[in-house]
């Protein structure tokens, strides 16, 4: 299976593990962080709501690394785009056009009421797949464990019911 | 410092573009059990990890001599319903956090749309912290930011 963004196959997925591993690591030994990404929304929003809840210190004192490091995240991207022909704005969303075929409007609307799930559950569950799924398990942490096979479950139960049932 | 963890974040964000772990049809297809691409990827990230962590902590310092701290995950309803949510929304969108942001970089016009519905479901959880808190027996602001 192709990458929509390059049309080619991906990189070894050993070499994509080994790369996340690596980085987690350097960022706790040259750094003293814990990875985790999905904290950066609340470091967003605190710039907006000055609620007891976004001025806590694990947000504030975050804000150094996190909002540089999602920064280099989007510019990954960009990169990655240049390098494999030329960066262009596009709509293409693979099986989701072939299935379901719903036009810029719809996809929008339908990545939104997504991006609430995520947002609202990544913060009420503490963490995503970087500080629960790669940091927590790695640690053994039981609550990264629980949440991780949780959101796991979750995605298997959408995705089939979506695939088999709703847009078949 | 910042431009370190600027290039931390690039190094991490070309992995995800690249090995399928930013991409819709690689996400659809782990979930609809089709392609072993994202469980070997998350699964050499933990395996690698795990040992480097212990050796880590073992040795309990940074590379500036500072002892090593880690802030410990908070253990409660939110666990798992926020875990069960968060999956629906990875299924949906075929992202889930640091995947939203490559994919804006990539080009992707309706990850925007995902970023937005992030940073308002986000906004909302922070909102009505207060009063989720008992019922799902969240911990209380201030003390939220254990160290060990």
């Amino acid at each position: 299976m192709n990458l929509i963004l390059t049309g080619a196959p991906p990189i070894h997925w050993a070499v994509g593990g080994a790369v996340i591993a690596a980085v987690t690591l350097a960022l706790l030994y040259l750094a003293n962080r814990r990875l985790g990404l999905s904290t950066g929304f609340e470091d967003v929003c605190s710039f907006v709501l000055d609620t007891p809840y976004f001025r806590r210190s694990a947000v504030m004192s975050g804000r150094g690394w996190r909002l540089p490091f999602l920064g280099g995240l989007l510019l990954a991207g960009f990169v990655s785009a240049l390098l494999s022909g030329g960066w262009a704005p596009t709509w293409e969303l693979g099986v989701f056009d072939e299935v379901v075929g719903w036009g810029p409007a719809g996809k929008v609307a339908w990545m939104f009421v997504g991006g609430l799930f995520i947002g609202f559950g990544t913060r009420l569950a503490g963490g995503c797949t970087s500080g629960h799924g790669i940091f927590g398990m790695s640690n053994l942490e039981v609550p990264s464990i629980i949440s991780t096979v949780s959101f796991m479950a979750a995605g298997v139960v959408t995705t089939q019911l979506l695939y088999r049932v709703v847009f078949a | 410092m910042t431009l370190f963890y600027l290039a931390l974040g690039l190094v991490f964000g070309l992995a995800l573009s690249r090995s399928g772990a930013a991409d819709y049809n690689y996400i659809q297809a782990m979930f609809l059990f089709q392609s072993f691409q994202l469980y070997g990827i998350i699964g050499t990230a933990v395996v690698l990890t795990a040992p480097g962590l212990y050796l880590l902590k073992r040795y309990g310092r940074t590379v500036t001599g500072a002892p090593i701290t880690i802030e410990l995950k908070a253990m409660n309803r939110g666990t798992v319903v926020g875990g069960l949510l968060f999956g629906v929304g990875w299924s949906i969108t075929g992202m889930c956090p640091g995947p939203i942001l490559v994919n804006i970089g990539e080009g992707k016009v309706y990850a925007l749309a995902a970023l937005a519905g992030s940073l308002v479901g986000a906004s909302l959880l922070g909102i009505s912290y207060p009063r989720l808190s008992r019922p799902f027996g969240l911990p209380p602001v201030a003390a939220s930011a254990t160290r060990r």
